[in-house]
């Protein structure tokens, strides 16, 4: 080596040597992008908690947003019925399950994507596009709050303790324009549900996990690989359980749509009407032509599921395990979950025309199987499954 | 002694001798009367040798005429640079004494492919699969940028699967007379095939497995590089850039399977770049036809945005000999990426955790068979084998994956070239693992 | 010590550009004196080929690319040593310098890199290389692949440096045999 390459080198390792020791990276981070819940909330948002807590604005005096979205139970329904009752005098029977409402500051207006695939959108069927669009529903619909009409419910909200506050924020002619005033209702409503920390606290076992500052225990990491494991229960498909590469936490629902086959529930009412059924995306009068759609609803948040006790569109599960058990055996032993009719045959998917019934997911796992093949997850994998959902439940941080 | 040509009685009269003579002769005549008679000698002597002076200034102005002369009949000599004008690989006429003046050259790569696998028919492709045009614009004989666009699957738009992109754009500025700098988008030193990557410099339709699936070709990365060449043969480069983006990892797809960094490059476009990587490559290649070397890449790939911090880290030895007719070439490469457990375990059961190690060999024989003016025939024959899960960390019973097959590729087939810049390619290639796979692909290629 | 003036060095030294750093490595003059250590100078000379040599030249497979070549006779007292043609060709997207020094038997002595501007691809520069052409003639093969290994990575570099050297060699050859070089 000539004294030319020597000195080279050594401008080289040097060169190495600083380099490798300015290159950043090393210890745990604080994941950038989980939310950070607000602690003290806008004009609006105190209001909009105060609207959503205040049963004056029903009809019947008894029924205000947190009595169906309660919460305590992942503001998902406080009791286990397939349909809450409601009503000027609280017996008329709701048409579908309260749905869990926290988690969906993400969630974007409906659209059809251009291969034809529906996302987005509030309530079962996302006909609603936003936070304050949702709210302005249950106020008028009759098997709800019931109120005759907006202008009953600014009469309500004028006379409320906090109407003074109303005026403030929003000027005090406020409710001398009824639609204006039904407006800033619904948006009050809206601000509530995007700052307050309830409704996106992160604050789960699982997010301990994924921030490095919790372990799962052993069957909750069974629970967790079978949820994920694609020949397994293959739930991340379309709850994904992963972190997004900008860092986000999941929200355990691709806020797409499909279409399970659910069994009929005969709790609800108008099923008595055995022509009456439940389409779903299709029952929207936007989308009345397609067919191809009938019979799917929303992918629900799975955060909070341990708290739900009612599961799917029609309740027609009281508990995970029977609902987990459904989605296995479904195929397998379609006897179990479906009414047998005269001469033995198995009435599979009853809740849909039999002309929707090709509609129904059974190309995906768990629901490739066939009658008599093993399913997708053993009894006690799902009571692992079961066990990772627990860990879901915000509020249980150390 | 020349003779003294004839001169007229003017040029007599004003010549330089004549006027020495003079002044001497009035200097002696200023200097004293008296000495006229003792100095009349001296003054002869200081005559004759004023004469001889006089010859040999003649002839000098001889010489000079003449060579006046002769340049003005012969053409102005200069060396052969401006009279046989060259041309540049593109066709364009150079004038002369161009080689220090700015001059801007396009540069152009594309390769047309089609592949029927001999299992599967139905799923025959036929592929414009890369399309890259570029420009080196040459600053001074120092500087100069160089930059590459390439198009890949033809048609790219939001419902297209093909994809543009930026492949190289950087500086290079000429340091010393061993040391350049570059500075900006380039190409990572690595393996045979990345910084050499035209459809012209390798054997077989599409590029060997172990440099694409391992060595992510055409892999470049942002920052600075350093070049140094030694009068050994020696060449080394080295160089800070940015790297890898472990939390792009997908873990329900199968793009990971198929090449790990492939996965998680970032290619420069909104790169996270918190965790800058070093790497380094060392060719030696004293001895003509023969080429030794190896590189070394390793750096951070979390960017301080998830919970555990990981480093990814990537080498191989490459070697390539030309004796006569034969091109033989081997490389060997190997990744690791650390702390993993960490990162799959969120990610327990899901289709494609991330390895924890990775590599890949392989050994190719080529034989220039016939040539014949422009157009020359090379069979040749590659063995690779090359995994893509190594090895899985541990994060639990039943929960760590079993490790990968190591697929092992056999490909045969021959390069047949026209002139040095166009290329026709045929080649057969037989899987181990994945016998759908097998295919005879056909390709053209072109580079200048 | 006589100082001599011959044209063709002086303008040489004008004209090729001067042995800056990194990328320019010898001038011509530089060059010729590397090639012929022994000659004490150097006289321009012309040649001018006929459209017959030029036929015969494209026949045997090398192409002229032009009629007119300038080269140096290395010169010794009255003695001629040799020739030194300089010339320029592409590599792959940049000039290569340089220049041939041919001895009288029509055998190359010697090659050497005037300037070499590309990214990769220098070693065509080493010694190691250029020593490959040492003794060639118009009988040698002259190919990458064949008498002359390649660098790898530098493929055109050096096909193109080759093939110039096989002209280059062929030029002075067919020069020689007809007289028009003394």
């Amino acid at each position: 080596m000539n004294s030319r390459l020597r000195r080279s080198t050594a401008v080289a390792g040097a060169f190495w040597l600083v380099a490798l020791g300015a290159c950043g990276g090393g210890g745990t981070a604080d994941d950038s992008a989980a939310p950070t819940p607000s602690v003290v909330l806008s004009a609006e948002a105190a209001l909009g908690e105060k609207i959503f807590a205040d049963a004056s604005l029903s009809a019947s005096g008894r029924q205000s947003c947190a009595s169906c979205h309660a919460p305590a139970f992942g503001h998902s329904p406080a009791n286990s019925l397939a349909a809450q009752f409601g009503g000027a005098d609280s017996t008329l029977q709701g048409l579908r399950k309260a749905p869990a409402i926290r988690y969906l500051a993400a969630n974007k207006p409906f659209a059809i994507a251009a291969d034809g695939t529906p996302t987005g959108g509030f309530f079962w069927d996302g006909r609603a596009r936003t936070f304050a669009e949702q709210a302005t529903e249950p106020f008028l619909n009759p098997f709800e709050m019931a109120n005759a009409s907006k202008a009953a419910v600014i009469a309500k909200l004028a006379a409320a303790p906090y109407a003074v506050e109303f005026r403030k924020v929003f000027g005090d002619k406020v409710f001398d324009d009824v639609d204006g005033a039904y407006l800033r209702l619904s948006l009050a409503v809206q601000q509530y549900e995007r700052e307050d920390a309830d409704f996106n606290a992160y604050s789960s076992r699982y997010d301990a996990f994924l921030r490095g500052r919790a372990a799962l225990g052993e069957q909750e990491l069974r629970g967790l690989a079978l949820f994920n494991a694609p020949a397994k229960g293959n739930c991340a498909a379309c709850h994904p359980s992963s972190r997004g590469a900008d860092g986000s936490l999941p929200l355990f629902t691709d806020f797409s749509y499909d279409n399970l086959g659910v069994p009929r529930k005969a709790e609800l009412e108008r099923n008595a009407d055995a022509a009456y059924f439940d389409l779903g995306l299709c029952q929207r009068s936007d989308l009345v032509a397609r067919g191809d759609l009938c019979g799917a609803f929303k992918v629900p948040s799975l955060r909070n599921v341990a708290l739900r006790q009612a599961f799917f569109h029609n309740g027609r599960f009281k508990t995970l395990k029977d609902a987990l058990t459904f989605y296995v055996q479904r195929d397998t032993d379609p006897g179990k979950w479906y009414p047998t009719g005269a001469g033995g045959v198995v009435r599979k998917f009853d809740d849909l025309p039999a002309a929707y019934r090709s509609n129904v997911n059974t190309s995906e796992a768990p629901y490739n199987r066939r009658p008599g093949d093993a399913p997708a997850l053993s009894d006690a994998e799902i009571d692992d499954v079961i066990a990772f959902l627990k860990t879901l439940n915000d509020g249980t941080t150390p | 002694m020349t003779p003294i040509p004839r001169r007229t009685t003017l040029q007599r009269t004003l010549s330089t001798t004549a006027i020495v003579r003079a002044i001497v002769a009035l200097g002696l005549t200023l200097g004293g009367v008296g000495a006229m008679a003792a100095q009349s000698t001296g003054e002869a002597e200081l005559a004759r040798r004023l004469d001889a002076l006089a010859a040999e200034l003649a002839k000098v102005k001889a010489e000079l005429a003449q060579l006046q002369q002769q340049r003005a009949v012969a053409p102005p000599p200069m060396p052969a640079i401006a009279e046989s004008p060259s041309m540049n690989a593109s066709g364009t006429a150079l004038g002369p004494g161009l080689s220090a003046e700015p001059r801007t050259v396009l540069t152009s790569y594309g390769e047309i492919n089609y592949s029927r696998p001999t299992r599967d028919a139905k799923n025959t492709v036929a592929d414009v699969r890369r399309f890259v045009l570029g420009f080196q614009h040459r600053f001074d004989d120092k500087t100069k940028v160089v930059t590459e666009l390439e198009v890949e699957h033809a048609v790219s738009s939001a419902g297209d699967k093909g994809e543009v992109e930026v492949e190289q754009a950087y500086l290079e500025r000429q340091l010393t007379r061993q040391w350049a700098a570059r500075a900006g988008l380039f190409l990572i030193p690595a393996g045979l095939l990345n910084e050499n990557h035209e459809p012209t410099a390798y054997y077989g339709v599409e590029r060997n497995f172990v440099e694409t699936a391992i060595i992510p070709s055409t892999w470049r990365e942002g920052g600075i590089q350093f070049v140094g060449s030694f009068d050994n043969g020696l060449t080394t480069q080295f160089g800070l850039s940015t790297g890898f983006d472990l939390t792009k990892w997908d873990a329900t797809s199968t793009d990971g399977a198929e090449s790990p960094l492939g996965a998680i490059h970032q290619e420069l476009s909104l790169a996270k770049a918190r965790d800058l990587s070093v790497f380094g490559a060392v060719n030696w290649r004293g001895v003509p036809g023969l080429l030794v070397g190896g590189s070394l890449f390793t750096g951070g790939a979390t960017h301080g945005q998830a919970a555990a911090s990981s480093r990814v880290t990537l080498w191989d030895l490459h070697a390539r000999w030309t004796p006569g007719r034969w091109d033989l070439s081997g490389v060997y490469s190997r990744g690791a990426i650390s702390n993993t457990a960490a990162f799959n375990t969120p990610l327990a059961g899901s289709t494609t955790l991330i390895p924890k190690s990775f590599d890949g060999w392989f050994a190719q024989a080529a034989y220039k068979l016939w040539s014949s003016g422009d157009y020359s025939l090379s069979p040749f024959a590659r063995w690779e084998q090359f995994n893509t899960a190594r090895s899985f960390a541990d994060i639990g019973p039943g929960l760590t994956p079993i490790a990968g097959p190591t697929e092992r590729v056999i490909t045969v087939g021959a390069n047949f070239s026209i002139g040095s810049g166009i290329v026709l390619k045929a080649d057969l290639q037989r899987f181990r693992e994945n016998r759908d796979r097998d295919r005879v692909d056909l390709g053209l290629g072109w580079s200048f | 010590m006589k100082i001599v003036l011959t044209g063709a060095v002086a303008a040489a030294s004008a004209l090729a550009p001067a042995a800056a750093f990194a990328v320019d490595y010898l001038s011509v003059d530089q060059a010729a004196r590397l090639l012929f250590p022994d000659a004490d100078r150097f006289d321009a000379r012309t040649i001018d080929l006929d459209a017959a040599q030029l036929q015969s030249l494209d026949r045997h497979g090398v192409r002229a690319r032009s009629a007119r070549w300038q080269a140096l006779a290395a010169r010794r007292g009255e003695a001629t040593l040799g020739y030194v043609v300089a010339d320029q060709v592409v590599g792959k997207f940049e000039l290569i310098g340089y220049a041939v020094g041919i001895g009288l038997d029509g055998a190359v002595r010697q090659v050497e890199i005037l300037s070499y501007r590309e990214s990769h691809g220098g070693e065509i520069r080493l010694a190691a290389w250029r020593r490959q052409f040492a003794g060639k003639t118009t009988d040698s093969p002259l190919r990458i692949g064949d008498d002359i290994a390649n660098i790898s990575g530098a493929t055109l570099s050096c096909t193109h440096v080759t093939e110039g050297v096989r002209r280059i060699v062929a030029v002075v050859d067919t020069a020689r045999k007809s007289g028009a070089l003394t």
